[in-house]
């Protein structure tokens, strides 16, 4: 495939401004809680204050696959970043980051402003933080909350944006709803969403008094 | 299922159209997403027409994973679209490979009333769900 080189913001040359398009890139679960690994949906489906701040703030939404629900089943046992992280999983997160490229790039292309928002804690689709504990495997017996939260993507994230990036588009800003922290805080999460969409909005702004600058 | 889990067990598949509705369509067309966040079913995005590519492929890896699982997935569409803008076809030959038959299907008419489309298809999830042997073999 060949593309015209986008310019620094991943636009094509000559892209009207005026049509720019918002798109949130949201992990699978945010529109789906029956993704989610046994006793972590806190949600019957719809993660509705996340999508209730994308839509109230101009965002379409474009869902991600889940890479866990594929690849190790709707019944699957949890695990941390280190059991997924195997050559067979990377290659399956590459072909589901393969098959959602080409919308994301589109985006990108024609100068839409395109946000990540995923999932923290999580083992996959963390972006701030992924859930990590070295040695956990064999039999699934551990006690609670015996696993570590780190800074650090999930392994799909990590290679979505690998995907991006060989196809030589800009990245993507990002943040999660801190699904899977351990303890879940609604009223926090939802804090922390907003202040971001509102720090892209303070960035975008036109009309920023050049005084302020 | 633990009893901490919330999921449930509901999903529909949708067209972007109506994940997406553009300014022109928005007001001839229901809520859609709302309705189905008030009826407690998730979602799985379908691409527009011309962009499925791989991503249908991806799509119905995972149908198919809920369907053997004891979670009941419907679709929703618009009337007048080809194949409700649900890839209909492609997506009954994806499923059919894996053993998996095409789900119960509502379409949204758009240019009606949007209340009453609306209650039609509140009433059609409202309806649907797995027989209840099924819903215990799998949710507990």
């Amino acid at each position: 495939m060949t593309h015209a080189e986008p310019n620094e913001g991943g636009m094509e040359p000559g892209v009207n401004q005026d049509a720019r398009r918002r798109v949130a890139l949201i992990a699978n679960c945010l529109l789906n809680q029956n993704a989610k690994v046994c006793e972590g949906a806190h949600y019957r489906g719809v993660v509705s204050p996340v999508v209730q701040a994308l839509r109230s703030r101009g965002y379409e939404l474009q869902q991600l696959p889940c890479p866990e629900l594929a690849f190790a089943g709707a019944r699957r046992w949890w695990a941390v970043y280190e059991q997924y992280d195997t050559p067979a999983y990377r290659a399956h997160c590459r072909r589901l980051a393969q098959a959602i490229a080409p919308r994301i790039e589109q985006y990108l292309r024609r100068g839409d402003e395109v946000i990540l928002i995923g999932l923290d804690g999580s083992p996959s689709t963390g972006v701030r933080f992924t859930s990590s504990k070295p040695d956990w495997g064999g039999r699934p017996n551990r006690p609670d909350d015996d696993w570590d939260i780190v800074p650090g993507r999930g392994i799909w994230i990590e290679e979505l944006e690998a995907e991006l990036q060989r196809r030589g588009l800009p990245s993507v800003p990002a943040t999660g709803w801190a699904l899977d922290m351990g303890r879940f805080d609604e009223a926090g999460s939802r804090w922390d969403l907003e202040e971001f969409l509102d720090s892209r909005e303070a960035a975008a702004r036109p009309d920023k008094d050049p005084a302020e600058s | 299922m633990n009893g901490a889990d919330a999921r449930g067990w509901r999903i529909a598949l949708l067209p972007d159209a109506l994940v997406n509705p553009r300014d022109a369509s928005r007001a001839a067309l229901p809520d859609v997403l709302g309705i189905l966040e008030a009826a407690g079913y998730g979602v799985l995005q379908l691409p527009p027409a011309g962009d499925e590519g791989p991503l249908l492929a991806v799509i119905a890896d995972q149908v198919a994973e809920y369907a053997h699982h004891g979670y009941a997935v419907a679709a929703v569409g618009v009337l007048g679209e080809p194949g409700g803008g649900l890839h209909w076809r492609r997506l009954a030959s994806l499923l059919q490979h894996r053993g998996v038959a095409l789900p119960p299907r509502h379409l949204v008419r758009a240019q009606a009333d949007t209340a009453a489309e609306g209650g039609k298809l509140a009433a059609f999830l409202a309806d649907y769900d797995l027989p209840v042997e099924e819903q215990r073999r799998w949710r507990v």
